[in-house]
């Protein structure tokens, strides 16, 4: 089982505390959702752990590695995967294709075979192609496996991005805002989508999203964050019952 | 739209089985059989385009696959015609070696120029590529023990395996390196450089998320680029036997990408046909007195208007229809 902690992690942008010694961790295999109102440092937060940005103080490990002084590749090839808010997908390409993207790491052959056509590059690409669909199937999206991504509905292209993120072997996953654009029935699939590959997979979940309903049904856990402050973390039943969290979170909508 | 209907009409988009492949040989016969047929000035032209189209073919996965823009492969082509030149004529490295080891040691000089693209972008990176331009050709320019500077080079024909390669040899070598570079071409379009190139393109972070570091693959771009360019210019080296640094200015590079933009910015087909229109249609303006320049820069002007996506992209779109 893994482990991802976040111990007193601050990010100062100019004079604007946007993160103030931050710490909660959580394991492999479970759902944990970040919550709190726009401004809080949520996406900060996934930032800090994916390696977009330095925290100025603290620092992010998974297990005993150190993330936070590695590049976005890096961090991203030590098994963290971010789903971003908006899917940057290249829509000319195929589903198919954008999904060999993320195949990058795993295909191990270099630049002369790549020129060349060595065998050992069809090798790894057929590999890849296999693996490309399988996660199709899982994903729901075999029969749009061709179709180029400017073809293809909003919902659909989150999933496209989703799986990119999981064919990279991923232990952890940073999701921004899934839910975000997508109707009723999408966000159905998506959660049971979500509990079905922590389940299988036991990866570990991290996300962000707005909508409480969705949170609280699909979360173990959840961290409240407030002008940068973790304010509370622990059962979705504890923490939205919780004075502190309801006079700075839900007060705003109530 | 439904899925459904986006399907149908994806289905409707394919090409027929088989219509690539049979083009694709109808023109390398077409290509094989031009000596016969045409007379040496027309031959020099269709050999120039192949050359220009090397340089098509490499640009274009800088700038229509990692959205990378270059103004200094005109230098590129001039450092790689030189290194070519000097290694065959003056050090006597058999001229196939010498292309290799020109396109090599230039692979290195564009892996330089690239460590201003891992913090530039867009126009900063033009007028970066640019300022390097114009130092290479400096170099070249001063560097007289080794270039003979503003005297340029006069050169023999070269010798492959005992024979002296002239008009018709020189063609089928540059048919040879072109058919070759467009493989390869292919190959890293189609690879794991080629998709990591085009995420580089749409969004760094979302590259650096998957685990593809964007500087890495910039430098990567931006080396097979000089490569292709640097083998085109020592074809070329030998094609006009004499070369000057004035051959290898701004101008020339503005025109390489002129020719990737009209041909079709990330397509392989795009850069032969872009080169071609380059190449030929000027020469076939010929006859229309004092007004070549004019008529050329307005179809060049249509030529965006109208087609969007390049001339390869008319010719996909006609075919589809077909």
């Amino acid at each position: 089982m893994a482990r991802l902690s976040i111990e007193d992690v601050s990010v100062d942008f100019g004079g604007i505390h946007a993160l103030q010694d931050v710490t909660f961790e959580f394991e492999s295999g479970a759902i944990v959702g970040l919550i709190g109102p726009n401004g809080a440092g949520k996406s900060t937060l996934l930032n800090c752990v994916s390696g977009i940005t330095r925290p100025t103080q603290g620092r992010v490990r998974l297990d005993d590695k150190v993330l936070s002084a590695l590049p976005p590749a890096s961090v991203a090839g030590c098994g963290i995967g971010r789903v971003f808010q908006h899917p940057e997908l290249v829509v000319d390409l195929s589903v198919r294709e954008n999904l060999l993207i993320a195949c990058h790491r795993s295909l191990g052959y270099g630049l002369v075979s790549e020129l060349l056509k060595l065998p050992n590059m069809w090798r790894a690409e057929r590999d890849a192609a296999r693996r490309v669909d399988q996660m199709l199937d899982r994903l729901g999206l075999s029969d749009s496996a061709e179709l180029a991504i400017r073809n293809l509905p909003y919902g659909h292209r989150k999933l496209v991005d989703l799986g990119r993120a999981l064919l990279m072997d991923v232990r952890f996953l940073l999701l921004d805002e899934p839910i975000a654009g997508l109707n009723d029935a999408e966000v159905a699939k998506l959660r049971e989508l979500l509990l079905r590959l922590r389940d299988e997979l036991g990866i570990g979940i991290l996300v962000v999203e707005h909508n409480m309903p969705f949170v609280s049904r699909l979360c173990d856990r959840l961290v409240v964050l407030d002008l940068g402050r973790l304010i509370a973390n622990g059962l979705p039943a504890d923490v939205l019952r919780d004075p502190t969290v309801m006079a700075s979170y839900l007060g705003e909508d109530a | 739209m439904s899925a459904a209907a986006d399907i149908e009409r994806a289905q409707r988009q394919a090409l027929p089985f088989g219509t690539g492949p049979i083009l694709l040989g109808v023109c390398v016969a077409a290509a094989c059989a031009a000596p016969f047929v045409l007379n040496g000035y027309g031959l020099y032209v269709l050999n120039l385009t192949g050359v220009f189209a090397l340089v098509a073919l490499g640009l274009n996965l800088l700038t229509g696959y990692a959205g990378q823009i270059s103004l200094c492969h005109a230098a590129f082509f001039g450092v790689g015609a030189y290194a070519t030149a000097i290694l065959t004529q003056t050090a006597g490295v058999p001229y196939l070696l010498s292309l290799l080891v020109g396109g090599l040691l230039t692979a290195c000089v564009g892996a330089v120029v690239a460590v201003p693209a891992m913090r530039l972008k867009s126009l900063y990176l033009a007028i970066a590529t640019l300022g390097f331009g114009v130092v290479l050709q400096k170099i070249i320019f001063e560097w007289r023990s080794l270039t003979n500077g503003g005297g340029g080079l006069a050169l023999s024909p070269p010798v492959i395996g005992g024979y002296e390669l002239r008009a018709t040899g020189l063609y089928y070598l540059t048919l040879a390196v072109v058919t070759l570079g467009v493989w390869g071409a292919w190959n890293v379009s189609r690879g794991r450089t080629g998709r990591a190139l085009l995420i580089i393109k749409e969004s760094e972070i979302a590259a650096g998320a998957l685990g593809i570091p964007a500087a890495r693959y910039k430098v990567i771009a931006f080396a097979i680029s000089a490569f292709y360019a640097a083998v085109a210019g020592g074809l070329f080296a030998y094609l006009v036997r004499y070369i000057h640094p004035e051959n290898f200015s701004v101008g020339l590079s503005i025109a390489f990408l002129s020719m990737v933009v009209i041909g079709g910015l990330g397509t392989i087909g795009g850069s032969i046909v872009g080169a071609a229109f380059y190449v030929i249609v000027p020469e076939l303006l010929r006859g229309i007195k004092d007004a070549p320049g004019l008529v050329f820069g307005l179809l060049l002007v249509i030529v965006m208007v109208l087609m969007p996506k390049g001339l390869w992209g008319l010719a996909r779109r006609i075919g589809r229809r077909a």
